[in-house]
């Protein structure tokens, strides 16, 4: 036992006695604790497993529960399972087929969307309305979290997009425009002339491993072109063997040798460690990368700054992958729902606990509400003054570039992206381009093969 | 008393005895082995469990028609047949050493055997820890003896992934072919050698002609029940490479396994399963065969 | 003869230098991680690399066994909240202790009895047990899984350590099993016939003449049960959920947090899940090398 549980379960301790001195001196619970809970005090016990990703905010947003639990159910606690990302569908079969879901999930959306088409989750427009349906921060709205034939069944926890990462002392020194201007072929010169001029460094670092990381990344590459996986506006037919994704694998092809030699096994881990460790210049990357610098590579860290993604010199559109990442609530075998649902709410409702949500890993996760977003609370922290652009565009000028594979051009939610990513159909198909040295070509028709496959045997999500 | 009525007197203490193997073994081990069978026939989504629909021979056909079957298949018997030609050739010349009273050889001999006992998943994270290509410590040493000129993707590229795994699984099992052998050579009798040595034969001679014979039962033995186990081994590559790069490092067992998890195809997974199942039925009958069990059951 | 004895010298001195150096191959991954695992932090990634730590520590092996926060603190803004893998350590280890000694105990006594039975009386099906027995211990354990793992969600025995144990039985009874044959066989029944005739029962025979003579065989058939079972990722990867229960192979691969990973805390991770097995080997190698001489042993 730690010293936190233990604290924790000292208060917890001490609470319980209090409560049961003030039975006994005739007072109730309900009334000592009225104002702050609109339901009766919930005498169930045991652990509520919450899922997250790895990372110090879903253990945040555990504690704002947890502190949720000490006034209205003190027989509970929460307690946080992080789940890695390369290991998020195997913990996912075996749980629900084990009929042991956790209580409460935070995941990325693609899998909430799935889950949610397939029926697994429990509507919570009750919560949406109580947290107050017109919060959202300007330019997202509800169904980016997911919702499926006009129900909501996620409740947004942050979003997170993946931006361009830059070494501004390397751009700097060797002379190179403001990486905000760039299209592809100035950031694939960029990635050149790096390579070229700096010893021991790569011009870009992305992930082309057979893995999740690589799906997110080319799926930026891929919309950014005006490609897709499925056409959300056509029952979702796949549309993936297109020039538009030929021109996105061509273009992984001509970055490759300007990326580190390993990258083809990289996932998320090693694109953090290539950036933070001063292998490579520049990198796509979500906002962990400037967490984990700042603790461990001042000096990288004071260089780098993030943008929008380079623009397709085609279409002009510059997407990056955006995660928009919401709280979910499998249906069956759950019994702690209700209780689930008030801390939810007492966490959504909180400034306190949301600011400290944010702060716990900046700026990785984004506020998702305008109150939260223009506090004051949330600029008290070191980033807002060392990198305010940066931070600014991971929060908000991100958005209006957003896109993901669970709402492709922001089209409609897709219930066949978690089967997509599940299993590494896109990132399989990189590396048919980067490793078995097929043609673009090729390699798409072998992801649309794939992808048919994924549509017909799940069509059922549609019906 | 006769031998015939002590084995046949009672018998229900025998039944008694062999009971809770029966129960055992029907419940844990027959029973998943139906399981799987029928489930080959079925398809099931793990995440929906009301929508398991019979598939006839559907998802044999797909696995036959599903190259990365057939590439998981070529990569598994690559993987096999050079791990144990290197556990074989490393093992039998570690015996070798070993078969001396020297002072000290119980030490050496503990020391080489040891790889054996270490957790599948101690030796994947050491590996992934050693051979890792720009801290760790392999590439340091070859960089600065000057033997590479520069670092090795040990995991990167699909060949160098597979002579890791490979370089795995030889560290992790060559003690067995040691422990094989040796047991065998303690009992070669010392006569042979003698009369060899009589006839003037030198050291490598004595080696083909006195002590490989001799070898010769235990090694069959040994590699036939190698080649069944490696062939079906799933930790050394998933845990190591999980597959990658690509799916280079593919064997039956990692393709199964993603059917099964990651693509949520259990039917699929089972089939994969079945075809090893077959497979190994095969194996074994060669082995039954050559190792000649059996024989000794008509003497009793 | 002088010249003789020279000659033996340098082949014995080139001998000893050749077992060393193999002998040091072999153990360098190992030797090299128990290094790393007493290094602080700034030691591990220094250049040129040290065998021998400049400054040793014991801080990744107190986080372990203590319980540290393992997070990054983003610019030290804030602190991170919420159990990490590392806290559950000492708790995995345990999970892990129970579930290898409980499987090597059902598998032990299930197999010892039928080897008994098989070989000291005549029924049907006799012959046939043994090499029923030898195929088992060949499947592949990715046959095994889901199925058991369906059987456990019937039976309710998910994210239970229960779970784990039946697991393991699967796959270590068939091997013991085939080992006590083997053993069992090697022992001359006429000890046995002699006490019979002098008027002891048989479970007196049994518990008093055979189990001790059997010891060998039986301390053989448990060492690999116990391998096989602290090694297993497997079926822990599947049949547990939640991290209380969760066994220290599946756990400790937990460690790879995704962006973040702690080499020296994996190392000493590694280290300690050695240690028992070690302890093991080292207390019963000679039996180890026993068994493998009475039948094929699973690897």
């Amino acid at each position: 036992m730690t010293s936190n549980d233990r604290t924790r379960s000292r208060s917890l301790l001490d609470r319980r006695n209090f409560l049961g001195g003030a039975a006994a001196a005739g007072i109730g619970a309900r009334s000592l604790f009225g104002a702050s809970s609109a339901s009766a005090q919930s005498t169930k016990t045991g652990t509520i497993r919450v899922w997250g990703e790895p990372g110090p905010y879903g253990g945040t947003a555990v504690a704002a529960m947890n502190e949720w639990a000490q006034k209205n159910a003190p027989g509970l606690k929460f307690e946080i399972e992080t789940i890695p990302w390369d290991g998020v569908y195997i913990k996912l079969m075996t749980d629900l087929a084990a009929r042991r879901p956790p209580s409460l999930i935070s995941v990325e959306s693609p899998i909430a969307m799935q889950m949610m088409a397939e029926g697994l989750l429990l509507a919570v427009d009750d919560i949406a309305d109580k947290i107050g349906r017109d919060r959202l921060v300007e330019g997202v709205k509800w169904d980016y979290w997911g919702s499926w034939k006009g129900k909501q069944y996620v409740i947004p926890a942050h979003h997170q997009p993946h931006l361009l990462l830059v070494r501004m002392d390397i751009v700097n020194e060797l002379g190179l425009k403001d990486p905000d201007t760039w299209d592809w072929n100035d950031l694939l010169n960029a990635a050149k002339t790096i390579t070229q001029k700096k010893q021991n460094m790569a011009g870009f670092c992305m992930a082309l491993g057979r893995n999740l990381c690589t799906d997110y990344h080319f799926a930026a590459l891929l919309h950014a072109a005006g490609g897709r996986m499925f056409d959300a506006s056509n029952k979702f037919e796949v549309a993936f063997d297109s020039p538009e994704t030929v021109e996105a694998l061509t273009f992984v092809k001509e970055l490759q040798p300007y990326m580190p030699k390993g990258a083809v096994e990289y996932s998320f881990l090693q694109v953090v460690d290539a950036h933070v460790t001063g292998q490579t210049a520049m990198s796509f990357y979500w906002g962990r990368t400037l967490g984990r610098a700042a603790e461990e590579a001042k000096p990288i860290f004071e260089a780098t700054e993030a943008f929008n993604h380079a623009r397709n010199p085609r279409t002009s559109r510059r997407s990056n992958w955006n995660d928009f990442q919401g709280w979910c609530i499998p249906a069956q075998n759950n019994p702690y729902i209700e209780e689930v649902k008030q801390a939810l709410l007492y966490q959504q409702t909180s400034k306190e606990w949301l600011v400290k949500y944010c702060h716990s890993l900046m700026p990785n996760v984004a506020p998702t509400y305008k109150d939260i977003a223009n506090s004051e609370e949330l600029k008290n922290h070191p980033f807002y003054k060392s990198k305010p652009k940066t931070v600014d565009t991971y929060f908000k000028s991100s958005l209006a570039n957003s896109s993901s594979t669970a709402n492709e051009l922001l089209q409609g939610s897709n219930p066949f992206s978690g089967y997509v990513h599940g299993r590494s159909i896109l990132a399989q198909t990189v590396q048919k381009v980067v490793i078995d040295n097929q043609t673009p070509q090729q390699a798409a028709k072998w992801g649309a093969r794939e992808l048919e496959a994924i549509r017909r045997e799940n069509i059922r999500l549609l019906g | 008393m006769s031998r015939f009525s002590f084995l046949s007197s009672d018998r229900a203490v025998g039944l008694l005895f062999i009971a809770p193997f029966v129960v055992t073994a029907l419940v844990f081990m027959v029973y998943p082995i139906a399981e799987a069978i029928r489930m080959a026939f079925f398809n099931y989504n793990p995440l929906r469990p009301d929508l398991v629909s019979y598939a006839g021979m559907s998802n044999f056909e797909f696995i036959f028609s599903d190259p990365l079957f057939w590439s998981s298949f070529g990569q598994g018997t690559v993987w096999t047949l050079l791990s144990i030609l290197f556990q074989t050739v490393f093992g039998v010349g570690i015996a070798l050493l070993l078969h001396r009273k020297l002072f000290g050889m119980a030490i050496f001999r503990g020391m080489l055997l040891f790889p054996y006992i270490v957790p599948t998943v101690v030796i994947a994270l050491i590996w992934r820890w050693i051979f890792n290509p720009e801290i760790g410590v392999v590439n340091y040493g070859l960089l600065s003896v000057g033997l590479i000129g520069e670092p090795i993707y040990w995991l990167s590229t699909p060949t160098m992934a597979m002579a890791s795994t490979i370089m795995l699984n030889v560290w992790k099992y060559t003690p067995f072919v040691v422990i094989c052998v040796l047991a065998r050579l303690q009992s070669v009798p010392l006569e042979l050698y003698d009369a060899a040595k009589v006839d003037g034969a030198g050291a490598f001679r004595r080696f083909l002609d006195v002590t490989l014979p001799q070898l010769r039962e235990v090694l069959i033995v040994v590699i036939v029940f190698r080649t069944i186990w490696t062939f079906n081994k799933f930790e050394e590559i998933y845990l190591l490479t999980k597959g990658g790069p690509g799916t280079s490092t593919f064997n039956l067992a990692v393709y199964s396994f993603e059917q099964s998890m990651a693509s949520l195809r259990l039917g699929v997974g089972a089939a994969t399963g079945v075809v090893m199942m077959i497979m190994l039925m095969i194996g074994s009958v060669v082995y039954l065969r050559v190792a000649g069990f059996g024989n000794e059951e008509k003497e009793a | 003869m002088t010249g003789d004895a020279w000659w033996s010298a340098t082949k014995k001195a080139s001998l000893y230098l050749v077992l060393c150096i193999v002998t040091l191959t072999v153990c360098f991954p190992l030797i090299w991680a128990l290094s790393t695992s007493l290094k602080p932090k700034s030691e591990i990634f220094a250049t040129p690399p040290t065998l021998i730590p400049h400054s040793t520590t014991l801080e990744n092996y107190e986080a372990l066994l203590g319980g540290r926060q393992q997070y990054y603190q983003s610019g030290g803004a804030s602190q991170a909240m919420g159990p990490t893998p590392a806290q559950f350590f000492t708790r995995w280890f345990v999970n892990s202790v129970i579930v290898t000694l409980g499987s090597t105990l059902i598998s032990i006594v299930v197999s010892t009895l039928a080897a008994y039975s098989l070989t000291r009386f005549r029924y049907w099906g006799r012959s046939v047990i043994p090499y029923f027995s030898l195929l088992g211990y060949m499947m592949p354990s990715i046959i095994f899984v889901f199925p058991l793992f369906l059987m456990m969600v019937r039976l309710e025995l998910t994210d239970n350590l229960l779970s784990l144990v039946f697991g393991y039985v699967c796959i270590t009874l068939p091997f013991c099993m085939w080992l006590m044959w083997a053993f069992m066989r090697s022992i001359p029944i006429e000890i046995e016939e002699a006490a019979l005739i002098d008027g002891a029962s048989r479970y007196q025979v049994f518990a008093q003449v055979v189990l001790p003579t059997a010891l060998p065989g039986i301390i053989a058939a448990s060492i690999f049960s116990i391998i096989v079972s602290w090694n297993d990722y497997l079926f822990g990867r599947v049949f547990i959920n939640s991290l209380d229960n969760l066994t220290l192979t599946v756990g400790v691969m937990l460690f790879f947090e995704g962006t973040h990973v702690d080499w020296g805390l994996l190392m000493a991770a590694s280290v300690l899940m050695t240690v028992p097995m070690a302890i093991l080997f080292m207390a019963l190698q000679r039996h180890l090398v026993a068994g493998f001489g009475a039948g094929a042993v699973k690897g």
